[in-house]
Parts: C-alpha cells; structure tokens; sequence
C-alpha cells in the first residue's frame, strides 16, 4: 500500500533531474570508491592472493587458519586490551580534563591548548618523538638514571614485557585532548539550573556529578564511545612507527597484523580475512550500543 | 537564468563524464591486454635510492643519460618501504613504470616466473654488457625461462667492520678464525667495551639475519644456506640448530642494546667506540661522517669449520622493466647505458663510493677499503646475496621475528624455530 502510494506521488510531483542527479551522483560515487572495494574484500578474505598471480579460492580457509594462528590469538588479546586501557583511560581522563577545565577562569584557553596541542599533530610525528625519548640513551631512562632510579632503566620498545604498554602511552597522550574537547563542548551544554537545583537539595559534589553530569553526558558518550572504538580498531599508524608490532609479535594488534600479513608477508588473501573480523567487531560493538541508546530513548 | 541553468546541466553532464571514465579506466586496470598510456615521453625510472647521496647520484647519471641522446629519462625516487610494497602493483597495472631498481637472483625470478618482467637477451649481446662475469650472467637469467631479466651495476660486500684507531688503542688484532674471535670479543669485554654491535632494532630488524645468513654458511655451507631458504630443509632440523649453537658462544659478546636501535644508531656506537666491531654491509658507511671513513676497516667473518667451501655475502644491484612497457627500446637504451663503466664510475663518485661497479672496466673509488672488499668478493668460492634476495621480501619478516626472539630469549630457541618453520611454511606453499 505504502509503496503504491508512494509511486502515485512521486508521478505527481517530478522529482526536478538536478535533485535526482545531487542524489544519485554521489551515491554512484559511494558506490564505486566504497561499496565496490569493500566487496572485493569480502571475496579476497575468502581466496589466497599474492598479489600477482589471479586470486585461488579457498572458501572459508583463511578463518579457519586463523583459530589456529598464535600470532592472531595474541593479536586478538592486545586489541582488547588495547581497547580497554586505551578506550577507557581516554574517555576517564578526557572527562577528567573536561572537568577541571571547564570552569572560565583567566588563562584556561592555554591550558586546554596545551592538552588539544597533541591532536594536531601528526601521529607519525609524534611516534617519532617519543621512539627518540624511549632510547636506550634517550630522554625517559636518563631522567630515571638522573633521579637514582638507575635500576629501571629500560630498552622499553624492545622488551616484550614493555613494549605494549610502552606504545599505548603516546596514543593515549593524543587521544585525551580530543575527547576532553568532545566532552567540554557536553559540559556547556548542560543547563546551569539543574546544578542549582541539585545544589538546594543538598545533594554533594559527587552526587551532582553521579545524578546530574552524568546523565546529561548520555548523547556525548555515545559519540565518545563511537571515536574511541573506531579509533582504537584502527589504530596502527603509533604502533607501526614505533615497533612495528615486535618484538616478536608481543605488540602487535589486528590492524598491524593485518598490514604486516597483506603487505609485508604478501598473503593478501589472509590480511583481507584479518581485515574483515576488523570490520565485523567495529561495526559490532557500534551497533549493539546504537541499538541499545535508541532502545533507551524509546 | 537560462545560461545559468544551461552551464549547470553542462557542469553535471561533465560530472557524469568523468565518472564514466573513472569506471572506464578501471576496467582497463582488470585487463592487461589493453593499452593505456602512450608510447611517448621520456622512459620512467622508479628508484628506491632515497638516501641522499645515492638520490643525488642517480639525478646526475638520469641527466647525463638524457644530454646523450633523444632518448630522455625521468627519475622517481620513492621511499624504499613504499617502493617494496609497492612494486607488486606497479608490475601488474596496466600501464606501468618502465625501469625499476631492484634484486636479480630469487627475487627477479618470482617476477620474471609471471612474465612480468621485460626480457633483456638482445642488450646482454651488445658491448656494454658482454664484457661481464659468468657470474652476473648467470645470476642475471630467469630460471624458469632461461632469458636474461636483469642488468646489474653495482654490489657491494659484507664484513666485520672496526675502526683501525679503536683496535690499536686497544692493542687487538683482527682474527682469523672461530676461536681468535672469540678470544678478541673476550679481550674487548675485559676493557669494558661492548665487544659487537648490532642494530637490529627500531625499524631494521633485518640486519640480523646477516648473522643467521654468515653462521649458516661457515657451519653448512651456502648451497645448503640455498636450499634452506628455498624450502627444501627446515628451520628446525638439526643443522639450523647447530647454527645457533655457534651464535650461543658468540651472544655474550653482543651489545645488550643490540636489538633496541636500528643500525644508524649501532654505526654511531661503533664509531664512538662503544662497540668494537659490527657485522655490516658497506651501506652503512652512508651514515657515517666523512672524517671516519678513513679509519673503519673491516675483517672477513672468521672461519668456522675450514672444509666448508668459504663463501661470502655479496649483494648485487642493479634493474629490470616492465614486460608491460610501452618504450621498450627506450627502456633498453637506458638499461644499456646504466650497464656502461661510464655510468657506474659517475655513480660511484657522487655516492659514498663504498660500492663496487659490475662493468670489468669501470674503476672503483680506489680506496684501500675497497680494495680490501674486492679481494675478498673475488677470492670467495661461493657469493651468496642476503637472506631476503635468496629467498624473498615475504620470508624475510618471518627471520626477522625469529632472531629477534631467539637473541631475548635464546632458551627458547626449540619452539622458535617451529615457529619459525610454521610461519615459512605459509610463504613457501602460496
């Protein structure tokens, strides 16, 4: 019914061609740049490819390899971890920013500068600096030796024990000023008479965050939620720069996995099917929490 | 108004058509039988020399190859990581780069196996090329077509390099065998010097494998090194593992930094004497300030077991095309004139001069030190070319990991060199 309905109107009224092109210009475009490519890597997961020869077709034998594969296991496990401690600690300490920084006060600008300075700059950049300061003889270890903390001094990128949280730092330390800019902008959006309102029924600091900030924050979260998942599935260019998921696999994620197995290995087939269980767990987790916001504003 | 509406409707009927031959060229990348570009135009050289005195040195001979002729060349000098991922795509899209810098030996054979690469058997005839080596020739012919693929220029060698002050001051000779090695590294530990550097860390952890590569072929020999990496032994069998035996006895003497700097920062250490010696190719004298290149000398890796034919690892340089190319008498030209003393001679002057050039007539830099590396090349009864050109790119990162793993925790070299075996099995059997 909807649909007759539907065709019955729009005989009425010509859509006007410049409309129908505006729409079906870009989509063509989607299309062919987005939909197309992601196909094919759909088809490439299911196929062994090295990149010269025309791709074999294996079926599902990439994915079963990979219940086998060591290295995807451990690759798996620290792109949860990395998830966890990277996503968490950058929306706790983004807040946390937030917080402090949100009161006007003189001088503020130079402070949430300073924190948002990191996210304009160049995340290889940045990884080439911190590499520089992890050194042997670098920066960290001479200031450890400087402060009599001799007995710490580290080959940080280089120890499997290190290594990871070693690249999770400088990740981190761009990742905070961005979310603290999302949530600033979610702080002043909150009206100012809730507090007061709270504040005449004597509820307490914590309580006006627990009861007040925090609920308020809902549609902000879920898009800090969104950045952090995504960014952290696709984090790759810190961990590549810095040890290249070494050593000896101890940092790797599915991202540098999947470039080292594609790219380096020269298994397309196999990185196709890393990239896809990427795709799948993004979409996912975006997904189940999308649903379940909506489900909440219902 | 109406010319308004008249250019818009032209604006997106112009949209529409460049949209079509976006999916037209596309179509075009699916099949290699079509023809794209022209055949015009100067012929295109991809380089991954990005060093600057070797960029420096190929933007002279490119313009020197262009005053010769009618013939012009362009030169693209790429990153050498984008360039080795990249040359897959390069060699199978339909319109191509002409010449490339690259490997001969198993590398080239992987390509040339899928007809990718331009056949050169009429310019190995003309006088630039037919003066060379047996060798070359020989490391210049596909394997599974018999044609030559490949012209090379340059090689250059690997060595345990020192600096000649830093062994007098110490009072230290250069040793000759296995056991006078390992008495030297003694000596050095006892000064409080690191007695061998490494580099194998931050983003070249390939240079390891020269001690796999060395160890390998001083305790099996290189045809053995050869097949091994060929796939037709395996990582875990016995004679891998004595390898690594030998490596136990020489690992206390490495630089406990040895896998946490790349091998710019381990040159460095060498030259400011924290380090004694360092098995390396000459590349790295690229990194080194010009006022030391005079002091660093180098000694052959000692021997190990004398009945195992010596050979020596010796890189050579040089480039191939495209099959797909459409100036391939351009390319050839180009191809020749690289194959020239005249050519290699300007090469080497402009670089650090630390290779040596492949033409039999072209002179060297002329320096002790490479005189030295010639003798040693020449006197060797068997040249292997590294771990990565006797096998591929693709095995290299699975050695890299290995010896990485093995050099932090050397007890657990059982279950590495599974893995190690595992993980190449992957390569070899796609």
């Amino acid at each position: 019914m909807a649909l007759i309905g539907s065709t019955r109107r729009s005989r009425a009224t010509r859509v006007p061609p410049v409309v129908l092109a505006f729409v079906l210009i870009p989509l063509l475009a989607e299309a062919f740049w987005v939909f197309w490519p992601a196909l094919q890597g759909f088809y490439l997961s299911l196929t062994s490819w090295d990149g010269l020869a025309a791709p074999k077709f294996v079926g599902l034998g990439n994915y079963s390899e990979m219940v086998h594969d060591a290295v995807f296991r451990t690759a798996a496990i620290n792109t949860v971890l990395w998830l966890l401690l990277f996503g968490g600690l950058s929306a706790a300490l983004g807040l946390g920013a937030a917080m402090l920084l949100q009161k006007e006060r003189r001088g503020i600008g130079f402070y949430r500068a300073a924190l948002f300075l990191p996210v304009v700059f160049s995340l290889v950049a940045t990884a080439l600096v911190w590499q520089a300061m992890y050194q042997p003889d670098g920066l960290i270890n001479n200031v450890l030796e400087a402060v009599g903390l001799g007995g710490w001094k580290h080959a940080w990128l280089a120890d499997q024990d290190t290594a990871f949280y070693a690249v999770i730092v400088p990740a981190l330390w761009r990742q905070v000023g961005y979310v603290m800019v999302l949530y600033l902008a979610g702080l002043k959006g909150i009206d100012p008479a809730l507090y007061e309102a709270a504040k005449v029924d004597g509820a307490s600091r914590w309580q006006q965050f627990r009861f007040v900030t925090l609920p308020q924050l809902r549609s902000v979260n879920a898009v800090v939620l969104s950045v952090i998942v995504i960014d952290s599935l696709r984090s790759f260019d810190v961990v590549w720069a810095l040890t290249r998921g070494g050593p000896y696999h101890s940092s790797e994620l599915l991202s540098t996995y999947m470039y080292s197995t594609a790219f380096q290995s020269l298994r397309l087939g196999y990185g196709s099917a890393l990239a896809v269980v990427i795709f799948v767990l993004a979409f996912g987790v975006i997904v189940s929490y999308l649903v379940r916001a909506f489900r909440e504003a219902d | 108004m109406t010319a308004f509406n008249a250019t818009r409707r032209r604006f997106l009927i112009g949209t529409g058509a460049v949209g079509a031959g976006a999916l037209l060229s596309s179509c075009v990348t699916q099949s290699p039988s079509a023809s794209g570009g022209k055949s015009g135009g100067p012929v295109t050289l991809q380089s991954n020399l990005s060093s600057p005195q070797a960029k420096t040195a190929m933007e002279q001979i490119v313009a020197a190859f262009g005053k010769r002729g009618d013939t012009k060349a362009q030169l693209n000098t790429v990153a050498s990581e984008t360039f080795r991922t990249q040359l897959p795509t390069y060699l199978t899209s339909a319109n191509p780069p002409d010449a490339y810098t690259w490997y001969p030996g198993s590398v080239a054979e992987s390509y040339a196996k899928k007809d990718l690469l331009l056949e050169l058997d009429d310019i190995w005839t003309k006088p630039e090329l037919a003066g060379y080596s047996d060798a070359l020739k020989k490391l210049c012919t596909s394997a599974s077509s018999g044609k030559k693929v490949f012209v090379p220029t340059s090689y250059y060698w690997w060595g345990m390099f020192y600096r000649k002050s830093n062994f007098a001051k110490w009072g230290v000779q250069e040793p000759k065998t296995w056991d006078e090695f390992l008495d030297l590294c003694d000596k050095l530990k006892s000064k409080g010097v690191a007695p061998i550097g490494l580099g194998a860390g931050g983003d070249t952890p390939w240079v390891a494998s020269a001690w796999f590569d060395y160890l390998n072929i001083r305790v099996n020999g290189a045809t053995y090194h050869r097949e091994l990496l060929a796939g037709k032994h395996r990582f875990d069998d016995p004679e891998v593992r004595k390898v690594f035996d030998k490596w136990d006895e020489a690992r206390p003497y490495f630089d406990p930094n040895g896998t946490a700097i790349p091998f710019q920062d381990a040159t460095t250490a060498l030259l400011q004497g924290r380090t004694g010696m360092m098995l390396i190719g000459t590349f790295f004298a690229d990194a080194a300030p010009k006022d030391a290149l005079g002091d660093l000398d180098f000694f052959q890796f000692p021997i190990i077991d004398p009945k195992v034919p010596v050979a020596e690892e010796a890189p050579t340089d040089g480039y191939f095309a495209s099959a797909r190319t459409k100036r391939a008498d351009g390319v050839k030209e180009l191809l020749r004139y690289l194959a020239t003393a005249e050519s290699q001679e300007l090469y080497i002057k402009s670089s650090s001069g630390t290779v040596l050039p492949t033409h039999p007539d072209a002179k060297d830099a002329g320096t002790p030190l490479v005189a030295k590396g010639r003798k040693l090349v020449e006197s060797a009864a068997e040249i292997t070319q590294f771990f990565n050109r006797d096998s591929s790119d693709a095995l290299q990162p699975t050695a890299d990991t290995a010896l990485v793993h093995y050099l932090a925790k050397p007890k657990e070299i059982g279950s590495i060199l599974t893995t190690w075996q595992r993980s190449a099995q992957k390569i070899w059997s796609q």
